[in-house]
């Protein structure tokens, strides 16, 4: 161990970074030469990295927190200020989708017929799937906090379960809007009202998927006793943002499936 | 070195169970089977975990304690070799730091206000 008088981590150097900002590079001009030349090497090759990248640098951090023990309390502050700054960072991420919806709902165009939704649009009932949806997001974030709960009591059995219910959940969400996405009556490419819709709604979904994501790692690490009564905050920072997911699409719900038709 | 661990917290997991008491405010339908860490900590964590319950705090992570700078009442400057670099804000919202090296032995008088500085062996846990 090294000898500090502090109790801050001053990491290992890591190629991660550097793979992390080539992927951004092939990705980018992946995308580019994709949509010019039709090739997918390049955004395939850049993928790949990206995937690799953050499965071998989340792996180090958990190898430095939980098996090597570098999570002092002052670290595990600094790592609470920098997800509530992410999170903050992606809140500001969809306020702009949702300027721009009420840019354009707010007073529609004569080119929309004056009106919204617009002529010709039959927006989704949002008494039908996306009410539900609302309402496995809600357990979800119910049974998120009972997870929560259940790992600060240190019982093991009841965090396991209502862990995967959260999972399931979320899982549930993203099953049924993929159904309401290939069922709907209008696309990406119908006028303005398509294309606030399905990015506003579509940059959310990925965010499920990603919280999702995050949740089942969480799972498999409480699986194998990562987690202590007393320091989780790798399953912490993934219920805050499990949360998040869930008032952005509170606020989805109500702006554009509800007020919206 | 992590299967030991994982095996280690394992075995305790899975006799905390029966061990821990438990608190009168769960449900009591299971209750033990993830580690705490008193039992599950390691490296700079179980040194900072362990110093803190002897009332020890040799990583720096609380406040300084506050002295009066007097003679009789110096600041107590930790380090851990024969010297250590002070910066003494004079008075509060000051923007001039004053700065001087303190050296172990009898206690030193800020250039700038006078406050008495006394340097103190600081032990690291290794």
């Amino acid at each position: 161990m090294a000898h500090q008088a502090h109790a801050y981590h001053m990491v290992d150097p890591s190629p991660w970074p550097l793979t992390g900002a080539i992927s951004a590079l092939l990705m980018t001009s992946g995308l580019a030469t994709w949509w010019h030349y039709k090739t997918t090497t390049l955004l395939f090759l850049g993928t790949t990295l990206l995937l690799l990248t953050m499965f071998q640098w989340w792996r180090d951090i958990i190898r430095e927190s939980t098996f090597q023990g570098h999570h002092s309390t002052p670290v595990q502050k600094g790592l609470r200020y920098g997800m509530v700054l992410f999170i903050t960072s992606e809140v500001f991420f969809f306020i702009g989708f949702f300027w721009a919806f009420y840019h354009s709902s707010l007073a529609p165009a004569i080119e929309l017929g004056g009106l919204w939704p617009p002529t010709g649009i039959t927006p989704l009932d949002p008494f039908e799937v996306p009410l539900l949806n609302t309402a496995v997001l809600l357990a979800s974030g119910v049974t998120v906090t009972w997870a929560h709960h259940t790992i600060m009591e240190g019982a093991r059995k009841p965090a396991l379960q209502s862990l995967t219910l959260t999972v399931l959940l979320g899982l549930y969400f993203t099953a049924l809007q993929a159904m309401e996405y290939y069922e709907a009556p209008f696309t990406l490419a119908d006028g303005v009202y398509g294309c606030t819709f399905f990015v506003a709604t579509g940059f959310h979904g990925l965010h499920v998927i990603i919280g999702t994501t995050f949740l089942m790692v969480c799972l498999l690490r409480h699986t194998h006793y990562h987690f202590t009564s007393n320091h989780h905050f790798g399953f912490e920072a993934g219920a805050w943002y499990w949360h998040f997911v869930d008032v952005v699409w509170l606020f989805l719900y109500i702006s554009i499936y509800w007020w919206g038709s | 070195m992590a299967a030991r661990l994982l095996l280690r917290s394992a075995f305790r997991a899975a006799t905390t169970c029966r061990a821990v008491p438990v608190p009168a405010l769960t449900r009591g339908v299971t209750t033990g089977g993830i580690p705490t860490d008193e039992e599950q900590a390691t490296g700079l964590e179980k040194q900072v975990l362990k110093s803190m319950k002897e009332g020890k705090d040799p990583y720096s992570i609380l406040k300084p304690k506050e002295y009066a700078g007097t003679k009789d009442d110096p600041h107590l400057v930790p380090s851990v070799t024969n010297k250590r670099i002070v910066g003494c804000v004079c008075e509060e919202d000051n923007t001039a730091v004053i700065w001087f090296w303190l050296h172990e032995g009898e206690a030193q008088r800020c250039p700038s206000c006078g406050s008495h500085y006394k340097l103190v062996p600081h032990e690291l846990p290794h």
